[in-house]
């Protein structure tokens, strides 16, 4: 496999974001693979922002581990990726804005090129010098020039033909620069992939699984689910902006009990607020999906940076108990299956279905080959037939599998009372006056069980709640869940081409966990624990469901995500 | 004959409760106006006032403290075709549930919001209330309150709502004519009740109120003038609450959320088709 990574770094606001996008576009246009991530800071402008493409011959599952082609647009782009260039990497910088006096004396390969001056001669834009530079990429990675045409013809041409000629000139130009010439050999296979960030993939499926209804108050990194149902609003979908995620969240009780579809998203400190209507929809079985992505906490922590440090909260947050079901995207691919299954769980089981993202798998781009598009089933689940109306209407009838028939308003003759109060079969509740009278007592604790015993359904009718194995037959497994999965999939392929024999166990259905099948898996082999937090929460969780202890734990909380060379790393010393 | 819109179930009230009074008013507007109760869905928060919700035989949702409104704007943009009413106390809409009272009304949804305003906090057994009169002294004011008391009808005129009314609950067929004119009203709708709690709120009582509140004439002020409906409402302060005006304080006719809303314009939700697969594709391909 070949693969190269390039960096464009400079400050907010010299459109650094919108350049890797696109040249990731050509790329995956060309039928290359793409894996890329940015970094950024909770600044409009100014900063030290970058994105990193990397572009590969073979499916990639991280943005590599360092940096083969920086683009240096400013003096910080050289002093803060400094660290992070690969041995023989090549360094393209504007001698007007930068030197490379401090590169000089490695092995890299520095190009100059006056970007600036390039690309106000093309077309004026001091922006354009992305442009410049990713035309100088294209011919060192081997992309023809007619693949980046046929993009910039597609993604500008709303802004007229002005814009689109002076583009083409500038990557002509950057091309065409003397000095530059291709080093790299990568082959597309000349069929175009999608390129898509893991919130849009989420959106992608939650629209495909017939979401109607999207509320949302801006959090990073949640933001971008929200911007796409809010550019979609007239495909059927309606997004409704919030005072706060309070109202987010109870907006999504009332669409979902009043029937349709419906979601909502933020990150950690949104979601915290989120937490007592959590348990509103436990309590009156509204079947809502509840997006939450992770960011460096506590508190404000750091925005625009990783963790996977909610995992436990998400799993036990608000008072008393209810079914529930936490699932975790381990690729963007997945995010788009994962979203849309949440809606087919939330209506079967009639309870809240949490999609625990984190900053990393929201914000980062990937190609992606293929989506099954007609895979999507929708499963409403157990509907109350209006023609057997007789009599009140019992919402919460007390049944085997603990799922009552529901109905929605607007239905003959099946009206009931949906109450945040316990409750008896009808929704009348059993709460202020009747609280400790004997035969509600008994309602209490029939209704407490009813809805408990959802799990057991759960568990007994789907084949989801346990971990993933890959290399099932290998002496020792990295264990991890979510965003992480993609690096440590990564690192087993290393692992084991240094000669050792890893696996890989990952989880993305994460709550109810099957703990009799979880705990088979996971007994006697040796465990290497893999998270971005502190406190090792999959650990902890799986030492609750199974009892077995995983003692080698590989765990990051820097704000960045964890990559693949520092679990080759780290998994190397633990494995004896 | 008319629908019956009990279902049996008693309210938990105390005896002489004010909210008795809402209750026949409501059930005697939805009753004038034939609403079909399979089509009427009632909100409410926590409290003593918003338990009313359990003795209606309609659709109905008794929800989160302070939380009805988002509920109710959820519920309604999901099915506008749907009566919405939301249903609460004063501790609950405007005091934890403020922020909500405020965009819910700058928003115009569709939605009629009558708050039974007693003054205190009675189910947790009377605790100052944002509405709570200066120097009244609660449980958790022993020394008298010291924050002045909320104008609801100034705030909601305020914050954009287009149908701001007052009425008081021992005077239930006036109440009524005021949530049945909120109901056909197109937009938010706030009716504010002075509900008296015979338990716990010892100074706004019966007779307190009475000897206060007078109804406004129709052609008194114009309703639709902003200004002078504020004036209106700011009587209360204005004449150290000795004069009490009831009755509607501003109305005017706006476009609703569900008119402007892109989305609705194609019906309500609940009614569109799902997603088709072409146009699924066509979001995917956005990404090639």
């Amino acid at each position: 496999m070949a693969s190269v990574s390039i960096r464009i770094a400079a400050a907010n606001g010299d459109g650094v974001e919108s350049s890797g996008a696109l040249l990731g576009r050509v790329a995956a246009l060309n039928g290359m693979e793409v894996f890329g991530n940015r970094g950024y800071q909770s600044v409009i402008r100014g900063g030290h922002v970058w994105n990193q493409v990397r572009i590969g011959d073979e499916k990639l599952y991280s943005y590599g581990d360092s940096i083969d082609i920086l683009v240096a647009l400013n003096q910080d782009g050289i002093k803060n990726q400094r660290s992070h260039l690969s041995k023989n990497a090549i360094v393209i910088y504007d001698p007007g804005k930068c030197n490379a006096d401090e590169l000089k004396g490695a092995q890299y390969t520095l190009i100059s090129i006056p970007l600036l001056d390039i690309a106000l001669a093309a077309g004026g834009d001091p922006i354009m010098r992305n442009i410049v530079a990713i035309g100088a990429i294209l011919k060192i990675v081997g992309i023809p020039l007619e693949v980046f045409e046929g993009v910039v013809n597609k993604m500008f041409s709303k802004k007229g033909d002005e814009v689109v000629k002076s583009n083409i000139k500038a990557a002509t130009d950057g091309y065409n620069y003397d000095g530059v010439r291709k080093i790299y050999d990568i082959m597309g296979d000349g069929k175009p992939r999608y390129l898509l960030e893991g919130n849009t993939a989420l959106s992608l499926g939650a629209y495909a699984a017939g979401c109607k209804y999207y509320a949302a108050y801006p959090m990073t990194p949640a933001s971008s689910i929200m911007q796409w149902f809010a550019a979609h609003a007239n495909k059927g979908v309606l997004f409704k902006q919030t005072e706060d995620e309070i109202a987010a969240i109870n907006s999504t009780i009332g669409a979902a009990t009043a029937g349709v579809r419906a979601m909502c998203g933020t990150s950690g400190g949104g979601f915290s607020l989120m937490v007592e209507a959590l348990g509103l929809s436990g309590m009156i079985e509204a079947p809502i999906v509840v997006v939450e992505s992770q960011r460096t906490g506590p508190s404000t922590g750091l925005p625009t940076k990783t963790e996977q440090a909610d995992l436990l909260f998400v799993m036990h947050a608000s008072q008393g108990e209810f079914p529930r079901i936490v699932v975790a995207p381990r690729s963007v691919e997945e995010a788009f299956y994962l979203a849309a299954d949440a809606f087919n769980l939330a209506d079967r089981y009639q309870c809240p279905v949490i999609i625990l993202m984190d900053l990393f798998i929201s914000e980062h781009f990937e190609t992606v080959s293929n989506f099954d598009v007609d895979s999507i089933k929708i499963d409403r689940g157990k509907v109350a037939d209006p023609a057997k109306a007789s009599g009140r209407f019992k919402r919460y009838a007390l049944t085997e599998d603990g799922i009552s028939p529901r109905s929605t308003p607007g239905t003959k003759g099946m009206s009931f009372i949906a109450p945040s109060d316990e409750h008896n079969e009808y929704g009348d509740i059993v709460s202020d006056v009747l609280a400790g009278i004997d035969e509600h007592v008994e309602m209490r604790v029939k209704m407490h069980e009813k809805r408990m015993r959802k799990i057991e359904t759960m568990l007994k009718n789907e084949r989801i709640f346990v971990p993933n194995i890959e290399n099932e037959g290998a002496k020792h497994f990295l264990v991890t869940f979510g965003s992480t999965t993609a690096a440590a999939k990564e690192a087993v392929a290393a692992l084991n081409k240094k000669g050792l024999s890893v696996g890989l166990i990952s989880f993305n259905y994460l709550l109810p966990l099957d703990s009799k099948k979880t705990k088979a898996m996971l007994l006697n082999k040796h465990l290497i624990d893999i998270e971005c937090n502190y406190t090792a929460q999959l650990a902890k969780v799986i030492m609750m469901e199974t009892g077995i202890e995983i003692p080698d734990r590989i765990l990051k909380y820097d704000g960045e995500t964890i990559t693949t060379a520092e679990i080759v790393e780290r998994a190397s010393s633990m494995i004896r | 004959m008319p629908q019956n819109y009990a279902n049996g179930v008693k309210p938990i009230f105390c005896p002489g409760c004010g909210d008795f009074g809402v209750y026949a008013a409501l059930t005697k507007a939805f009753q004038d106006l034939n609403i079909d109760k399979d089509n009427l869905l009632v909100v409410t928060g926590i409290g003593c006032s918003s338990s009313i919700v359990q003795a209606f035989g309609c659709y109905g949702i008794h929800s989160l403290h302070g939380r009805l409104l988002p509920v109710a704007m959820g519920a309604k943009l999901a099915n506008h075709d749907l009566t919405v009413v939301g249903v609460g106390g004063d501790g609950d809409g405007y005091g934890i549930g403020s922020a909500h009272f405020l965009h819910t009304a700058r928003r115009n949804i569709n939605i009629t919001y009558v708050v039974m305003n007693n003054e205190t906090y009675g189910l947790t057994t009377g605790q100052a209330s944002p509405t709570g009169q200066k120097g009244y002294k609660t449980k958790s004011t022993p020394f008298g309150i010291i924050e002045n008391p909320l104008n609801p009808l100034a705030v909601a005129i305020g914050a954009g709502a287009t149908y701001v009314a007052r009425g008081f609950s021992g005077d239930p067929t006036h109440l009524a004519e005021l949530i049945k004119n909120g109901i056909t009203h197109k937009g938010f709708a706030l009716i504010d009740v002075f509900s008296p709690c015979v338990t716990f709120n010892y100074l706004n009582t019966y007779d307190w109120f009475r000897s206060r509140i007078y109804k406004m004439a129709p052609n008194d002020h114009d309703v639709g003038n902003k200004s002078e409906a504020l004036k209106r409402a700011v009587e209360d302060e204005e004449t150290n609450f000795d004069k009490l005006p009831l009755g509607l304080f501003y109305r005017t006719d706006k476009p609703t959320y569900e008119e402007l809303d892109i989305t609705l314009k194609d019906g309500p939700l609940i009614k569109q088709p799902m997603q088709s697969r072409e146009r699924i594709i066509e979001m995917l391909d956005e990404n090639r």
